[in-house]
């Protein structure tokens, strides 16, 4: 009996804890130190549009025109409210995860989703940001507060060592799986070409950079394409139309560093995402991977989606064509995009 | 799988489930069952080393049994001992040997460094130092018959990776452990009270201090050049405290774990920052390995009956050896050697020391703690470099232009700790606890159950001494 006693009293305790600590400021605080895009729910769930991306969508060095990606965008449908879920280094499981705490009435019609290729890859896929992002989508979960507290406490997500992801990333490089022989059938024996010298030469090190990052063939069971599909499921069920993005590469460098060989992976990989998602009837899907020339991208000693601000209007502008489709009759050419020639 | 982890929350009660609902003579095989589970959940491939070293300390310490001959034994201890250590050599020490000694002082060629570098790449198995400790004292102690072999090697693989405290001690002795782990025993609401509590208070310390000053801690430990010397002095206090929480924490969660299938592990820690002297320090600080190294180091180097220079070297030598089982780094050899400097310094000018004259006592604890923390820079330092550089500037009075931000919930959790530790000292904590009133006591647990559930720490920090 005693026992029983003392149990129930636990559970008690338990359950008033549970009811009180969502309600505390405390529990606001964390989620603003922790996961702050929580609070972009409530906004995200009042607007028609809803872009989601990395760190592509911001301006990356000291441009007087500071817009995001997405505000371009908005400027061509004045009339429709637009947010962004835009973590650096997320990717579209990230984005599934919030995406899904939008509420199923909510005023959401459509949802923009970039797509950086490069988080298909094996680099991307092991980064050692990957455990902050898992991290922050605790609280994203559909579960009474306490419990992802609690959860995100005793580490209940994918929270590998630096040196587990470090060992996983090389393992799969060593992996012979690329459509080439020898020695480009892996990225580490690709990587080992010298073409450009030694090590120390800064056009070697870039070009084992763009080998890494870009030198995989997507399939199905790619994580990447498995969140993608659950963000496809989610659109169709929510009644969003949707709009995947696949953001610019820097193209001319990949191919003047490594070659065609490496440039083909790239157009490879996203045909073969168009194709997988262009036949269904809400999906359109946006292959603007070759649109920009070196020029525009921001970051000359790595390969990113980061653009100076006439490469993000470009990209806009061909993301704000593709939905005319939906929302046509509200579509206006801002002052900026009257110069250009972007169709 | 780790004790502060969701898979450890479902894994335990239905391990007690099943303990309890089992007949006697199956529970100690269904606990090797979990004990490889639990270990395996880590990384399966480590089980086998696990076994490895199971069944060549089983094998020499049969062969101990049998044999009278002093150099066959003496071959046979030398297996065990190897093998052992080699283990340890090979996966903790052998990349730390290669980048800080055969690299730099040209012992390998720059080619093989980097081959081996880009090729080899191993984790450290959680643990490896600890149950390879717990192994090498059962076969020491059949080498010198103070314990008879166990006949089942299953049964020995129990006592090698009983789940409890396996990956960070208490390190036990086969004597003390093999008796529980095999003696009929029923469940009892005690063992349950006393185990929960322990495992509340634990995760208490380890997830609402240790957690939540180990962000902070690391940010000044990483960029030392940025903060003055005030903040140096706060976070060298705080690692600590950090420290301490973290493994005095995770020792509590392993004794209050073992306590709810009715088995009492040793004490780890008795309020060691309450020492008065170095000495005492390690009488009240991971208990289990200092009087493992005491059996099995220092009495076997000639102890304290030796010639006052021997005696000074022995000491020395079992310091530094702590300081390298501690981790790959020469930081920690220094850790190892400030203790050992000290202890010397105290044996030989403190005999005629009063020790209760309080004034006396005081100066003697100011002394304790500064070595004592001043250690602690070395030991959580990243390089020889970065801890010398800490020490200097934090005694130098440097500037910094950065402010530390020490969360105001942990540190209020740090005065509850310290008092804690103050009131419990020398003091079994069921025994406080069983002499409160109920109102006290469940308005203890709720505030701990509160504190876990609101307050915990969210920066993954693996218990420190799993790396050990």
């Amino acid at each position: 009996m005693g026992i029983i006693y003392r149990i129930s009293l636990f559970t008690l305790i338990l359950i008033t804890i549970g009811a009180l600590y969502p309600k505390s400021a405390a529990y606001k605080d964390f989620l603003w130190f922790e996961s702050d895009q929580f609070f972009q729910v409530d906004k995200v769930r009042n607007c028609e549009l809803i872009y989601t991306s990395a760190s592509s969508n911001f301006s990356q060095n000291k441009e007087s025109d500071q817009r995001k990606l997405s505000q371009f965008i908005d400027a061509f449908y004045p009339d429709l409210a637009m947010e962004a879920f835009n973590t650096p280094a997320s990717h579209l499981g990230y984005h599934y995860k919030l995406l899904r705490l939008i509420p199923e009435k909510s005023k959401v019609q459509t949802v923009i989703c970039a797509i950086n290729i490069r988080s298909f890859g094996a680099d991307w896929r092991n980064s050692e940001l990957e455990t902050t992002l898992n991290k922050q989508a605790v609280m994203y979960s559909q579960r009474p507060a306490i419990l992802n507290k609690l959860l995100l406490s005793l580490n209940a997500y994918d929270n590998k060592e630096i040196s587990e992801r470090v060992l996983d990333r090389t393992r799969e490089w060593n992996e012979e799986r690329l459509p080439y022989k020898n020695p480009q059938n892996s990225v580490n024996n690709w990587c080992r070409v010298e073409k450009w010298g030694d090590w120390q030469n800064p056009k070697r090190q870039l070009a084992d950079q763009f080998i890494k990052q870009y030198a995989f063939v997507i399939d199905e069971i790619n994580p990447r394409i498995q969140d993608l599909d659950a963000v496809v499921i989610l659109a169709k069920k929510r009644g969003w139309n949707l709009v995947l993005s696949i953001l610019p590469e820097n193209i001319e460098i990949a191919d003047s560093l490594v070659g065609n060989d490496l440039t083909n992976l790239i157009f490879a990989n996203s045909e073969w995402i168009k194709s997988r998602y262009s036949s269904q009837t809400h999906i359109t899907v946006l292959n603007n991977v070759n649109l920009l020339s070196s020029d525009h991208f921001t970051d000359k000693d790595f390969p990113t989606e980061h653009y100076d601000v006439e490469g993000r209007k470009i990209i806009a502008a061909y993301i704000a064509f593709a939905l005319r489709k939906n929302h046509g009759h509200l579509f206006s050419n801002p002052a900026w995009a009257s110069n250009h020639n972007f169709q | 799988m780790i004790f502060n982890s969701l898979p450890f929350f479902i894994f335990l009660p239905v391990c007690l489930l099943i303990f309890y609902a089992l007949p006697h003579r199956f529970r100690w095989a269904f606990m090797l069952v979990a004990s490889y589970i639990f270990y395996g959940y880590w990384k399966v491939e480590y089980l086998i080393l696990i076994a490895f070293s199971t069944v060549v300390d089983y094998l020499v310490g049969q062969y101990l049994y049998m044999s009278d001959n002093r150099k066959k034994r003496l071959f046979a201890l030398s297996i065990s001992l190897t093998t052992n250590l080699g283990l340890l050599f090979f996966f903790k020490y052998f990349n730390w040997f290669l980048d800080d000694i055969a690299s730099p002082l040209g012992f390998i060629s720059q080619e093989a460094y980097g081959y081996w570098n880009q090729n080899f790449q191993f984790l450290l198995p959680v643990g490896i130092s600890f149950y390879t400790f717990q192994t090498m004292g059962y076969t020491i102690d059949v080498f010198q018959k103070k314990v008879e072999p166990e006949k089942n090697i299953f049964k020995f693989a129990l006592f090698v990776s009983y789940f409890p405290q396996l990956v960070a001690g208490p390190i036990e002795r086969f004597k003390h452990l093999k008796t529980q782990l095999f003696t009929k025993h029923s469940f009892t609401y005690e063992d349950l009270q006393h185990g929960g509590r322990l495992i509340l208070y634990g995760l208490f310390i380890k997830m609402c201090i240790a957690d939540n000053i180990a962000n902070s801690v690391d940010l000044v430990f990483n960029d030392i050049a940025s903060y003055n010397s005030a903040v140096l002095l706060q976070t060298t206090i705080l690692f600590g405290l950090q420290i301490f929480s973290d493994f005095h924490g995770y020792s509590l969660i392993a004794i209050g774990t073992a306590r709810l299938f009715g088995v009492h592990l040793m004490t780890n820690f008795n309020s060691p920052y309450t020492s008065l002297s170095i000495r005492e320090f390690w009488s009240r600080w991971h208990i289990s390995l200092s009087t493992w190294f005491r059996d099995y180091l220092f009495k076997p180097l000639g102890g304290s009956r030796v010639h006052q220079l021997r005696l000074t070297a022995n000491i020395l030598i079992v310091f530094i050896v702590s300081g390298i089982w501690h981790g790959a780094n020469f930081t920690f050899v220094a850790w190892g050697l400030i203790h050992g400097l000290a202890y010397v310094i105290e044996k030989y000018t403190w005999k005629r020391l009063k020790t209760n004259n309080q004034i006396i006592n005081i100066f003697r604890w100011l002394w304790t703690m500064s070595i004592v923390f001043v250690a602690w820079i070395f030991f959580r330092a990243n390089s020889m470099d970065d801890a010398i550089h800490f020490v200097a500037k934090m005694i130098s009075g440097g500037t910094g232009n950065l402010e530390a931000s020490f969360p105001p919930i942990a540190l209020s959790f740090v005065g509850l700790l310290i008092i804690s530790d103050i009131v419990l000292k020398d003091q079994d904590i069921q025994s406080w606890f069983n002499k409160q009133s109920f109102i006290i006591r469940w308005s203890a647990y709720s505030f701990m159950l509160l504190a876990i559930l609101g307050f915990a720490g969210t920066v993954n920090h693996p218990f420190i001494y799993f790396q050990f």
